[in-house]
Order: C-alpha cells, then structure tokens, then sequence
C-alpha cells in the first residue's frame, strides 16, 4: 500500500494532476453558478484563497515529515517536488489576487485602490509578493546563479509567506475562522516535533 | 383629486386568496396529518398571521429592483446558525421551532405583556408590504420585500414612560437548536438597540414576512427588525424580548470589536470600516457570475427621511 502511494507520488503526472484539479471546484461557480449562490465570484474568490492556503501548509510540511521519518518512502516520494508544489501555491495566491481585482471593480479601480490599504488586504499582498520571489527563483539556474546556502535562507521566506497567510485568512473574516487552525494547525505542530528532534539531535 | 395610477405589482383583490381560506390553513393542515407534518417540518412557517399583505405604495420605489426570492433566502448572516453565508439554510431547519412563538414586552412601559406572534401580528392590525434597500457591512446589498408592520406601532401600544430612551432587541437563545450558539464567537443572546426617536420612525420596521410568504427561519422568523438606513446587524432577528431602557445600550457587535462597529451603524460611504471600503457595495443578484458593483448611498438612500435625526452629530465618531 505505502510502496504504490510512494510510487505514485513519484511521478511528476500525479502531483500535478493533484495540483490543478481543485481549480476546477474553485472556478465552477463562474461557469455554473448554482442558483442560490449570491456571488459566485466571491465563492471563486474565497475557493482560490482556501486553495492557497492548504497548498502552501501541506509544500512546507513535507521537510519536516522527512526529518521525523527519514525512512518512510512517502515522505521521501514528497521532498522531491517542493519547488513544483510551492509555484503551485503561488499560482493559487495569484489567481485569488486576480477574483479579489474583479470583485472590487467598479467601473474603475477605486475601490480596489482603497480596499488593498486595508491591513489584512496588505498582510496577503505581503505573501503573495514573497510566493512571487520564490517562484522566479525556483529554476535551477537561479540556484546556480545565486548559490546554494544564499538560495535556502531566501527560500525560508516561505515561513514568513505561512504566517502571513494565516494572518491575512484570519483577519479576512468578522469572527476568527476555525479552519485557519485545521490548515496551519498540523503544520505548526509537525515544526514544533521538527525543532525539537534536530535540537535534541545536535545536543547529543 | 390624487388618482392613482395601479402598477403592474399591484394584484386586483378578487386576486386575494380569501381571508376565510387563508385563516384556516392551519387547521386544513393539521386534518392532514402525517402528510401535513412532513410538508410544514421541512419549510416551517412561524408567523402566518396577516397574510395575505398590502402592498404599500408608499414604500415601493419603481426604481428599486427586489431581489430574487431564493437568493434573500440562501445568502444569510446569522451566526446562530453557522458563520457562512450558506449555512443558516439547511441549519435553521433542522427541527428549530419558531412556532408557536412568545415576545415579551418589558421595561419602562405601562402596558408589559408576553404575548403570541400571532397574536401580536393581528394587534398591530396585520402586515403590510414595504420594499426596502438592504445593505450588510460587508458591503454587499440586496432590495427587499418586507411584510409586517411599522415599529412605532408596537410602540405606541407598549406605551413608553417619559424615562424610556432607547429601545432593545433580545434574539431567542437555545443553543441544542442553534448550533453556533454552542461556541463562543458572539456573547449569546444577540442584541440590538435604538435610540426612541429611531424606533420610532416610519422606516423602522418589524418584519414577519418577505415576498408575501412568512419569514423563513434563515431570515429570522417570526419576528425581525428592520431598520433600513443602518447596515444590517442592526437588524435583530429572532426576537424574544423588545425592552425599554433609559441608558444607551451596547449592541453585540459593538461589544466583540467596538473600534470596527459602534451604536448607530447608519449606512454611511464616507466612513470606512477598518478593514473594508463602505463607499461601493456589490449588488446581489446582479451583473452575472461576475457580479457587478454600485454607489453607496448615504443613509443607505434615506438620507431625506432620517437625515434629521442626526444633526449636529459627528457621524465619523458615532459610527
């Protein structure tokens, strides 16, 4: 069982069939409206951001899945396509950003001119712009070009990408949403044991 | 000599369903029995005194387009039933019962009483329609057909002492029927209030009805306020308790976040909320999947009628 998933998840085909199909759940309002939906571009809009966000948990999960267990095959399947899962988070950031444009148009681009200062609408600019810089230096050859160690501390800007996000999905809403916890929840613990097995790891 | 002209809405009364046959469709569907269970448990029907409505000329600008039927229905904000907009639908009714239904009348009034929906209903002489502008502080907006029957007179039957200055709002409180009310997002009961002179205005009203039909439970049956130049959480819905206070006081919003809601939440595009521009609102069932925006109005479009009541306020402050 764990050798097919691990099998599976090695190919290229699957993450990416994984990656787009959610799209698909996310963009059928536009398309399909469902006749009790009041603002089918607003459901895009908050399916694109949710998308966003439980991409970018689960990509930055996988390093710390394989520091816990270094041997479990999936974990192992999983490491081999961060950058490809990560430019798939932005993609989704990207998009969201896109509906968020659109939803505020009013003829012109003043509401959104005034709407984008808004703090929380800031905080979510702020990640997607890192989501940004991480994509167009996720090529190898910027990794050439920039070195190894320099390319991983700008890379950890990821985290900071995680955080912001969180913060701007909980600020978004009028009453704190629950599932901020359900998507960087598991994420955070997983960091937490991570830390901690390295840290025990170098004491010794 | 005023001749008025009818519209295309306004139905003949031999149109009328006739009040004999109206009054006993209740009995009609008790005699049904089990068959007559099942029909009313899956669209319960709380408040069905007063029915059928008169529309009121007055309060139907040809200009406003009401909003489709389903989409009042389905797009809610009602945090006693789920914080999404789709969830007080399906949760409202799910054995929630808003029938029968007490109101108490209390505090600083000369004629206190617990009293029947119905009951109230047929009081207040019946209900009358009134098509309102709805505008939510999420800026979105819909245009919608009330039926129920003007606040003042429910008032003016409560009988206020001189000491009584505002008016308060209590939404029932039953948490194993309300599942959010088992969490704690908002300090349960709900709560609102006005000033009297507010209350007291021929805008505010008390609905029990929406395009003729009683109230659905997601839109707050049987009883819910409406007061149409304010933003929407004003609007207490499920109401249990109308008492009457001298001291201003804090409504639930105003209680959770008081620097993003405050006390008089009159639609206003020149102040924003903190966190979203109030100057532009989408309108709700227009434009497509893409949807389409308009022009905030001040005082949600009730700027010549209620203007008065705020003079000489500083509306950025007293937000």
């Amino acid at each position: 069982m764990s050798a097919l998933l691990e099998k599976l998840l090695r190919a290229k085909l699957t993450i990416w069939v994984l990656l787009v199909a959610p799209a698909i759940w996310a963009l059928k309002p536009l398309f399909s409206p469902d006749p009790s939906d009041a603002d089918p571009l607003k459901s895009t809009l908050l399916h694109l951001g949710l998308i966003a966000c439980i991409v970018l948990a689960v990509v930055l999960a996988f390093t710390p899945l394989r520091v816990l267990w270094p041997k479990w095959g999936v974990a192992q399947a999983l490491n081999r396509h961060r950058r490809l899962v990560g430019v798939g988070a932005f993609a989704y950031a990207i998009l969201h950003f896109t509906a968020h444009v659109l939803h505020s148009y009013d003829g012109g681009f003043g509401t959104f001119w005034k709407e984008i200062q808004k703090p929380f609408q800031l905080i979510g600019l702020g990640a997607l712009l890192i989501l940004f810089v991480l994509t167009i230096t996720s090529l190898n050859a910027a990794i050439r070009w920039m070195g190894g160690k320099a390319w991983k501390n700008l890379h950890r800007l990821a985290y900071v990408a995680a955080a912001l996000a969180a913060w701007h999905q909980a600020d978004a809403r009028k009453v704190f949403p629950m599932q901020v916890v359900w998507i960087f929840g598991p994420l955070a613990v997983l960091e937490i044991a991570r830390i901690w097995k390295q840290r025990v790891r170098r004491d010794v | 000599m005023l001749i008025r002209t009818p519209k295309n809405w306004a139905l003949p009364e031999s149109a009328a369903t006739p009040e004999s046959v109206y009054r006993n469709r209740r009995a009609f569907l008790k005699t049904l029995g089990l068959a007559g269970a099942a029909l009313t448990s899956r669209d319960l029907l709380a408040t069905t005194a007063g029915f059928p409505t008169r529309v009121n000329a007055d309060y139907r600008d040809p200009a406003l387009k009401p909003t489709n039927y389903e989409l009042i229905t389905s797009y809610n904000n009602f945090y006693e039933f789920g914080t999404d907009k789709a969830d007080p639908k399906p949760n409202a009714n799910k054995g929630w019962k808003t029938e029968p239904w007490t109101v108490e009348l209390t505090g600083l009034i000369n004629n206190p009483l617990k009293i029947d929906a119905n009951d109230l209903v047929m009081k207040m002489g019946g209900a009358e329609q009134r098509v309102y502008r709805f505008r939510c502080v999420e800026a979105w907006s819909m245009v919608i057909p009330w039926d129920g029957f003007p606040l003042s007179k429910l008032i003016k039957f409560a009988d206020p002492k001189p000491e009584a200055k505002f008016v308060t709002f209590t939404t029932f409180l039953d948490p194993k029927s309300a599942p959010g009310q088992r969490g704690s997002a908002i300090a349960w009961p709900y709560f609102e209030g006005l000033r009297m002179d507010e209350a007291m205005h021929d805008l505010s009203f008390i609905a029990t009805g929406i395009y003729g039909k009683p109230i659905p439970n997601q839109n707050g049956a049987p009883l819910r306020l409406v007061v149409p130049w304010k933003y929407g959480f004003k609007c207490g819905k499920s109401i249990v308790k109308i008492d009457f206070v001298a001291k201003q006081p804090r409504n639930s919003w105003q209680v959770l976040q008081s620097s993003e809601y405050g006390f008089y939440a009159n639609v206003n595009p020149t102040v924003d909320h903190p966190r979203w521009t109030q100057a532009s609102e989408r309108v709700i069932g227009a434009g497509g999947a893409f949807g389409t925006r308009q022009k905030t109005l001040m005082f949600n479009g009730y700027e010549a009628q209620v203007a008065d009541l705020y003079r000489g306020m500083d509306l950025r402050k007293n937000y």
